[in-house]
């Protein structure tokens, strides 16, 4: 029983080493870098802006003095300021980019969205083939030691058989025991059943034979003549109960 | 009086769980064989009924019978069978202790190879928050090397030099 379930683990063990020697043997990552004093930079959230492209903090800046509206009013007198004095003139390419920017404007608020999601469901199939290897590992692995727990917890049933075999001895000899009694019991009972039977029937018969023989001695004694005078003494007993 | 059996004291449905799969008929075979007993058992009262030794004293006749026979009887003490079979069950036990514990520990060693290297797989740095550096340190025979072993763009099987195609292959041999 033991070569069997050591078979299934051993297969499971083979099969995990073979994938991590692909992916790598490397134990540490080399180059030894000193990770708690100069920890591995982490990707962090860009830094949040205002209509795409004006930093947040600008807007924090002018918070204090003017309230909310501040940037915008700043940016609106500034823009008519460069545009009356015509120190940033409106030429050719002024409207050229004007039309690109209506037309990147429209087309990324219509296709953007749809783009995104694609090219984001993109991302994550490439970054889920580079989790499969290791994914597809660490369940094996998982699913080997649960294996490996279970095979110790089923080892340990046997315990359980021993004492099944035990309890099977205990039962044999209860049987035994009581089959002892009950015979005892039944042998005592047959020989006084007995007994009251022979009495019984002893009786039986002997009352018979008495009333038997009383009867026949009695039909012995009666003589003709005594026999005569009870019929005469019937007959007048009738004829009197007839009168009545 | 050794101890009587009055009720099984074994959970059988707990016991058929741990039995593995492959020896589930041997266990079947063995419960049968328990369930015989326990049948045998049962067949039987626990106690005999009892003798109502009045009615016997009045009709029987024969002087002193029903009474010898209740002494004798109340006197008797039905033996219980001597058990010579636990102490083989004990050596089985004995025997089969150091086994399952050898198997056991055995088996936890696998367990902890197995757990190291999941804890180790767990530890290395996830492929999202790696870098092309990064990934050079943890896999270096799989990053790009452009010092030890440059790669043509698009650094694929096919642009490098010596390629062979698989048909080819197949025709060449």
């Amino acid at each position: 029983m033991f070569s069997r379930l050591a078979l299934r683990s051993v297969a499971a063990r083979q099969s995990t080493p073979t994938a991590l020697v692909a992916r790598g043997s490397a134990t540490e990552v080399s180059g030894l870098r000193d990770e708690k004093n100069f920890p591995r930079p982490v990707r962090g959230e860009p830094g949040k802006v205002r209509l795409g492209f004006i930093p947040e903090e600008w807007f924090q800046f002018f918070h204090a003095k003017t309230g909310v509206t501040g940037p915008y009013t700043f940016g609106v007198g500034l823009a008519t300021y460069l545009f009356s004095k015509e120190i940033y003139v409106m030429e050719h390419e002024y409207y050229t980019g004007l039309s690109i920017f209506v037309m990147i404007y429209y087309a990324s608020t219509k296709f953007g969205p749809k783009l995104a999601e694609f090219l984001d469901k993109e991302v994550d199939n490439v970054e889920t083939n580079w989790n499969a290897g290791r994914l597809s590992t660490i369940k094996s692995l998982e699913d080997s030691i649960a294996g490996e727990k279970e095979a110790q917890w089923r080892a340990q049933g046997q315990e359980l058989l021993i004492e099944a075999k035990k309890e099977n001895v205990l039962l044999q000899l209860e049987a035994a025991y009581r089959e002892r009694a009950l015979t005892a019991y039944q042998e005592v009972k047959r020989r006084l059943d007995f007994q009251l039977e022979k009495t019984l029937l002893e009786r039986r018969i002997a009352q018979k034979n008495m009333v038997d023989w009383i009867v026949a001695n009695v039909t012995k004694a009666i003589t003709p003549d005594q026999e005569k005078q009870a019929m005469d003494r019937c007959i007048a007993d009738l004829a009197a109960l007839a009168k009545n | 009086m050794a101890k009587r059996f009055t009720k099984s004291a074994i959970n059988w449905v707990e016991f058929e769980k741990q039995v593995p799969p492959e020896q589930k008929t041997k266990f079947l075979a063995f419960k049968a064989k328990a369930d015989i007993y326990l049948r045998r058992v049962q067949a039987n009262p626990p106690e005999p009924p009892k003798i109502n030794w009045e009615e016997y004293q009045k009709i029987v006749p024969v002087k002193g019978l029903v009474d010898k026979m209740k002494t004798a009887y109340s006197g008797f003490q039905v033996p219980y069978p001597t058990d010579t079979l636990s102490a083989k069950v004990d050596e089985q036990w004995k025997s089969l202790e150091p086994k399952i514990k050898e198997y056991c520990a055995e088996i936890q060693k696998d367990i902890e190879v197995a757990q190291k290297e999941l804890n180790r797989i767990k530890a290395l740095p996830k492929f999202e928050d790696m870098t092309m550096e990064t990934f050079y340190d943890v896999y270096p025979n799989e990053a790009l090397d452009p010092v030890k072993r440059p790669t043509f763009w698009p650094h694929d099987p096919e642009e490098q030099l010596g390629y062979v195609p698989p048909q080819h292959k197949a025709v060449k041999k």
